[in-house]
């Protein structure tokens, strides 16, 4: 098991707001591993940021305990609060980059500049300094452009040069604050696909904050799902993907499990015979390239009818999931169960209870 | 031409360039008094609009106490008709310079009278800058002062130009009615040789060569302004 290289432990943050206390972030624990990609998703105020500001003490928690990098940065034991030295957190927030919605460059200076700010106590010479800055702009392939000002670039670009500046100090950890939310679709993949690049080739731990999930699904390896300062879910992304079990995780999947079954609903699909059961299908890869559908039918006389197939890519892995009614004697029917599962596909049955008409509809 | 000047402006030539209420001088106590009460009330405001800025509740070194005194001291220097503020303070203007009229003795209230506006200025000049921006800075680990000077300062100079142009116009208007305490300068001359001796040609030059002070200020301040901002493509 990789180290773990964020402890956050029953991390509560609390908000005076004039006379009443707005609890942001409550009781959380977190722990991410050396090498994730490690992907927070939530609406808007589920407490997603404010929860990664407390790794690097950009915000400081009301209580709990945070460890980064194996240093003891925060701690409450009761009232006793202990809060590491200003200038060794200085030192220890320029192990964690992170990078911001609104890339957040200093405007006024030039882009290597704004990397070179970032060098500023590093205890390297100005020519070790500016050497390094363009090291560091080469590899968000924006060297070129080192004498530009911020405002001259493209969002894709000025979000490179935020990369570039986080990584100057060699950080093991890089935050992304919804760093691709203020992109286009294309400069977003682009992005995502260099936080993986330096993932896997410096192995970075990343933390992603995102609401959209296909940031999530395209490099993630573990998700945690946000909601009203908790974390109501978590795992990897596969489980997280096939097995959601809170509503608001399956809302965020989306294309899965959440659209069929609403389209089951509307057009009430879910009504069944007894001797009719709805299941879903997941298959990895290319797991299933038996005809198993006929096979079904043939070896088990339990038919199959296709009511809703999806297929998804999570990490470059083709993820599909397939949503059918099969009908047949319950001998037949759990011998077929049987037979799919040797095939490596996930079963999950699909009650009949979450059919009817009820708390969600048109998807 | 200068015959026909002569004839529509009889009081302007008659003040002439030099000597006891000539133009010269006029101008230069009107440069005199704007220039080192721009420095002084410059420099009192910027450390009050800095200290506005940092300690309040969002800034970098909150602080209730600290952030309550810069505001009442501030309100409480603008809340005073700069007129009465001239009498108001004589007493220590005299302390201060050993005399209380004249261009020089003009200096403190001048000073005193624009410093809270300029605090003001600095304070929502600086605000302007995205707290993100500070959010970022501090994420890879800069100092206090890395904060206040190469992002705050830094980053909002272009407004900063801006604010200080408005203050320094704004100055020049002052130092027109410091001439009640006999500072001299272009207000003095638009009131005592030309107001008050029905000389209206005198009042009117006076004004014109205020008017063009004012542009010049504008002027620099607007190219500079540009000059400093990269915020924007461009």
């Amino acid at each position: 098991m990789a180290e773990e290289i964020i402890k956050l432990d029953d991390v509560s943050v609390t908000f005076q707001q004039k006379d009443k206390q707005v609890a942001a972030v409550k009781q959380v624990t977190l722990h991410v591993e050396q090498g994730d990609i490690y992907g927070i998703v939530g609406y808007s105020g589920a407490g997603k940021s404010t929860l990664v500001r407390v790794i690097n003490l950009l915000q400081i928690p009301t209580a709990g305990r945070v460890e980064v990098n194996g240093k003891l940065l925060y701690q409450a034991d009761g009232q006793q609060k202990k809060l590491i030295a200003a200038k060794s957190l200085r030192s220890e927030r320029r192990k964690i980059g992170m990078i911001f919605q609104h890339f957040n460059l200093l405007n006024e200076q030039t882009i290597i500049d704004n990397v070179a700010f970032a060098l500023k106590h590093s205890g390297l010479k100005e020519k070790q300094i500016e050497e390094k800055s363009h090291k560091l702009l080469k590899l968000v392939g924006l060297d070129s452009r080192a004498t530009s000002y911020p405002s001259q670039l493209s969002g894709g670009q000025q979000q490179r040069v935020a990369i570039a500046r986080a990584l100057a100090n060699d950080p093991e950890i890089l935050i992304s604050d919804e760093g691709t939310s203020a992109l286009d679709p294309k400069n977003t993949i682009q992005i995502l696909d260099l936080l993986k690049d330096l993932n896997q080739k410096l192995g970075l731990t990343v933390v992603l904050i995102t609401h959209e999930m296909d940031a999530v699904k395209r490099i993630a390896n573990k998700v945690a799902v946000m909601d009203g300062g908790r974390i109501i879910e978590r795992g990897n992304l596969l489980d997280i993907f096939t097995h959601a079990k809170q509503q608001l995780t399956r809302e965020f999947i989306g294309g899965g499990s959440l659209k069929a079954i609403s389209i089951l609903k509307k057009y009430q699909l879910g009504k069944l015979s007894a001797d009719e059961r709805i299941i879903q299908l997941t298959y990895v890869g290319n797991s299933v390239s038996e005809p198993i559908l006929v096979k079904l039918y043939r070896d088990f006389n339990v038919e199959a009818n296709i009511i809703y197939s999806n297929i998804e890519v999570l990490r470059g892995t083709p993820v599909g999931t397939l949503f059918v009614i099969i009908k047949g004697t319950s001998a037949g029917r759990i011998q077929a169960l049987d037979y799919l599962q040797k095939q490596e596909v996930i079963i999950t049955e699909i009650a009949e209870d979450e059919l009817q008409e009820g708390e969600t509809d048109n998807g | 031409m200068a015959d026909l000047f002569a004839k529509y402006f009889p009081n302007v030539v008659y003040q002439g360039w030099t000597g006891d209420g000539g133009w010269l001088p006029a101008i230069g106590e009107t440069l005199y008094m704007t220039f080192w009460s721009a420095i002084f009330g410059g420099v009192l405001g910027l450390i009050f609009g800095i200290g506005l800025v940092l300690t309040d509740e969002d800034g970098i070194a909150p602080n209730h106490t600290l952030f309550s005194i810069f505001d009442k001291v501030v309100s409480l220097f603008r809340a005073i008709p700069f007129i009465i503020l001239l009498a108001f303070i004589a007493p220590f203007t005299k302390l201060l310079v050993g005399t209380q009229i004249g261009t020089t003795a003009a200096l403190v209230p001048l000073s005193l009278g624009v410093f809270p506006f300029y605090a003001r200025q600095v304070q929502v000049a600086l605000k302007s800058v995205d707290h993100g921006i500070i959010e970022a800075a501090q994420s890879v680990g800069a100092t206090f002062f890395d904060l206040v000077f190469d992002v705050y300062l830094r980053e909002s100079r272009s407004e900063l130009i801006r604010v200080t142009t408005v203050t320094l116009i704004s100055l020049i208007g002052l130092t027109a009615m410091a001439g009640a305490i006999g500072a001299g300068g272009l207000g003095n001359m638009a009131i005592a040789y030309g107001y008050n001796r029905f000389a209206n040609d005198t009042t009117f030059m006076a004004t014109l060569l205020v008017l063009v002070l004012v542009m010049i200020v504008q002027l620099v301040g607007d190219v500079l302004a540009k000059a400093f901002n990269h915020k924007t493509a461009g």
